[in-house]
C-alpha cells in the first residue's frame, strides 16, 4: 500500500512534543525531554521503514503521550515516590496538554525561554533553532555561519544556564516583553533565511523553514501583547520573500536568478498579505531593520520586470539599513545595487574595502559580485577567475551549478578559453 | 534463485545526531526501497537492530557491554533477499540510502545444505 507522510511532519512535531513535555515536566528536564523526543523519531524512522502507520501524526502523538508517562515514571522513581501516585486523573491531564491551543501556548513559552537574557545571544538562537524548530547542530551551524563544534558547545551552555538559573517555563514580565521580542524576531528572521538561502546541499529552498518562521511570526501576532511595528514589518518581509519561493528554482531544481524569475508566478496572496502587514506596521511609531528590509523586498515584488526595478530607491533603503545596523553583508548588497546603477567606481571601492573572511559562509556572494563587476566592465578573464573563486567557496550544489553555468556562458563568449 | 543477506554497517542515526527532518527524508528513502523490493518480490525479510550491544568473549565467557570502539563497524540491520547472483544483489544495494553517511552494505550468500 502506498502511504504518503505529511511533508515535514517530523520537524513540526519535534517542536510541539518538546514544548508540551516541557510544559508538563518543567525546564529542568529539558535535556532528558529532547533526548526522549529524538529517540521517538529514530524509533519511528526504523519502524516506518517497513510499514508506515495509517495515521502517522496520531501515531506520533500517541507515542509522545506514552513518552510523557514513561518520563514521569522515571522522574518520580528518581524522587523515590510511590508509583501508585500515578492515578487515572493524570492521563486526562496529559490529554489536555495535547489540545491545539495548549500546544500553541507551550510553543510560545518556549520561544520566550529561548530568548531569555540569561542566555547569550548566540546561545539563544542555537537553542531556539534546536528546540523549537528541530534543527540538527549541522543545520544550525550552516544557518549561523559557524562550526558544528561551536554550536554543540552553545547548546550545552544554554541548557546549563537554564538549569543553573532555574528558569521557569513562563512568559516574560510585561516590562521585559519588548526587549525579549527583539531576540525573538531575530531568531525568526534567521530561521527564515536558513530556508530562503539554504546552505544545505541539494535542496535549495527549505520551504518548511520559511513556513516555520511565518508560522511563529503569525503565532506571536495572534496575541495582542506581542504585536509591534517591527513584528508586522518582519511578517511583511517574510511574506514578500516567501511569495517568490516557487520561482527561485525551475523544474530541474536549478537556481533561477531574480533577473530571470517568472514574475507572473510570484504568489499574489502572500504579496497582498505583505502589503497589509506593512500598512499595519506603519501605524506604529517605530523603525527597525525589518522595516527597511521589507521595503526593499516590496520594491522587488512591485517591479514588473527586472529592468524596471527602482534601484535608486533600493539603494537609499540599503544605505539607511547600513546606518541603522552596519554589516558587511549590507555593504555587499549596496555594491550589488550600485552595479545595477553602473556606479563602477563606487562598487570597486566597496569591494576593495571588504575581505573574504568578512562574509563567512557567504564569501561566494562576495566573489560573485566581483565577477559580475568585471563582466560588466568587459573583463571576461577576470570575471571567470572570480567566478572560479565563488565556486570554490560554496558548499551548496545548486549554487555551485548555477555559478558553473554562468561560467560556461562566459567562457563561450571568450575565445581565449576555447582550445 | 539464491538467498542473500544485505547487512547494513555503520551510519547510526543516533550517533550522527540527524535532525527530525533528515530522519523523515531518510525514512522515506528506506520505505521506497523496501516497497520497490517488495513489488519485485525479492524481499524476504529483515530487521533493524538497536545499537545496544553485549558481547560474550573467550573461554571464561567474559561479558562486555558497549559502546565499542568504532560505531562505523556496528551492524544496524539487515534484509534478506532472493536473487540470481551476488552481482544482482549489488545492483539492488545501489538504492541503500545511507552511503553518504559512511554506511556500508555487506552482501553475503546464505549457505544451503544438501539433504
Amino acid at each position: 500500500m502506498e502511504q504518503k507522510i505529511v511533508d515535514h511532519l517530523f520537524r513540526h512535531h519535534y517542536g510541539k512534543m518538546v514544548a508540551i513535555l516541557t510544559q508538563y515536566f518543567g525546564l529542568a528536564h529539558i535535556e532528558t525531554i529532547e533526548d526522549a523526543v529524538q529517540d521517538t523519531f529514530i524509533k519511528a524512522t526504523l519502524k516506518w521503514r517497513k510499514q508506515i502507520p495509517e495515521y502517522p501524526e496520531a501515531w506520533l502523538t500517541k507515542v509522545a503521550k506514552n513518552r510523557t508517562i514513561d518520563l514521569l515514571r522515571s522522574i518520580k522513581a528518581e524522587k523515590n515516590r510511590n508509583e501508585e501516585n500515578l492515578e487515572s486523573g493524570f492521563s486526562e491531564e496529559i490529554n489536555e496538554l495535547f489540545l491545539d491551543h495548549e500546544i500553541e501556548d507551550s510553543q510560545l513559552r518556549m520561544i520566550f525561554v529561548a530568548c531569555h537574557p540569561k542566555l547569550k545571544p548566540n546561545e539563544q538562537i542555537a537553542f531556539a533553532l534546536k528546540t523549537i524548530s528541530g534543527f540538527s547542530t549541522k543545520e544550525i551551524a550552516a544557518a549561523l555561519l559557524s562550526k558544528e563544534d561551536t554550536i554543540t558547545k552553545r547548546l550545552h551552555r544554554a541548557r546549563q544556564s537554564i538549569v543553573k538559573n532555574n528558569l521557569q517555563f513562563e512568559f516574560p514580565a510585561p516590562n521585559e516583553v519588548y526587549e525579549r521580542l527583539l531576540s525573538v524576531m531575530h531568531v525568526i528572521y534567521l530561521t527564515f533565511n536558513e530556508g530562503f538561502h539554504s546552505t544545505n546541499s541539494k535542496q535549495l529552498i527549505r520551504e518548511d523553514l520559511c513556513g516555520e518562521a511565518l508560522r511563529l511570526c503569525k503565532l506571536l501576532l495572534k496575541k495582542e501583547k506581542f504585536r509591534s511595528g517591527s513584528m508586522y514589518a518582519l511578517f511583511a518581509l517574510l511574506c514578500y520573500h516567501a511569495s517568490r519561493l516557487q520561482t527561485k528554482t525551475n523544474t530541474s531544481n536549478e537556481i533561477v536568478a531574480i533577473r530571470e524569475q517568472d514574475r507572473s508566478k510570484w504568489f499574489l496572496p502572500l504579496i497582498q498579505m505583505g502589503h497589509s502587514a506593512m500598512n499595519t506596521a506603519m501605524d506604529y511609531d517605530e523603525v527597525s531593520i525589518y522595516h527597511y528590509e521589507a521595503a526593499i523586498a516590496a520594491e522587488h515584488v512591485k517591479a514588473t520586470t527586472f529592468e524596471n526595478t527602482d534601484w535608486k530607491t533600493i539603494l537609499v533603503l540599503y544605505q539607511k539599513l547600513q546606518q541603522l545596523q552596519p554589516s558587511h553583508l549590507h555593504l555587499l548588497n549596496i555594491a550589488t545595487v550600485k552595479l545595477q546603477l553602473n556606479k563602477f567606481e563606487s562598487v570597486s571601492k566597496i569591494l576593495e574595502s571588504l575581505a573574504e573572511v568578512d562574509l563567512g559562509q557567504r564569501a561566494y556572494l562576495y566573489y560573485g559580485c566581483y565577477a559580475e563587476y568585471f563582466e560588466r566592465r568587459g573583463d571576461t578573464i577576470l570575471a571567470i577567475i572570480y567566478l572560479n573563486k565563488a565556486i570554490a567557496k560554496t558548499s551548496n550544489s545548486l549554487e555551485k551549478n548555477y555559478l558553473k553555468k554562468k561560467m560556461e556562458k562566459l567562457q563561450g563568449s571568450n575565445e581565449s578559453f576555447k582550445s | 534463485m539464491k538467498d542473500f543477506m544485505m547487512i547494513f554497517i555503520g551510519a547510526d542515526y543516533q550517533e550522527l545526531g540527524l535532525s527530525p527532518e533528515e530522519l523523515q527524508n531518510r525514512m522515506g528513502k528506506w520505505f521506497a526501497w523496501g516497497q520497490k523490493m517488495e513489488t519485485q518480490g525479492i524481499l524476504k525479510g529483515g530487521e533493524a537492530l538497536t545499537p545496544n550491544i553485549k558481547r560474550v568473549i573467550g573461554q571464561d565467557r567474559a561479558v562486555s557491554d558497549g559502546p565499542f570502539a568504532d560505531s562505523k563497524e556496528i551492524i544496524g540491520g539487515y534484509y534478506t533477499v532472493s536473487a540470481e547472483s551476488a552481482e544482482a544483489v549489488v545492483e539492488i544495494a545501489q538504492d541503500y540510502p545511507d552511503y553518504d553517511l559512511g554506511g556500508t552494505v555487506e552482501i553475503r550468500e546464505i549457505m544451503v545444505f544438501d539433504n
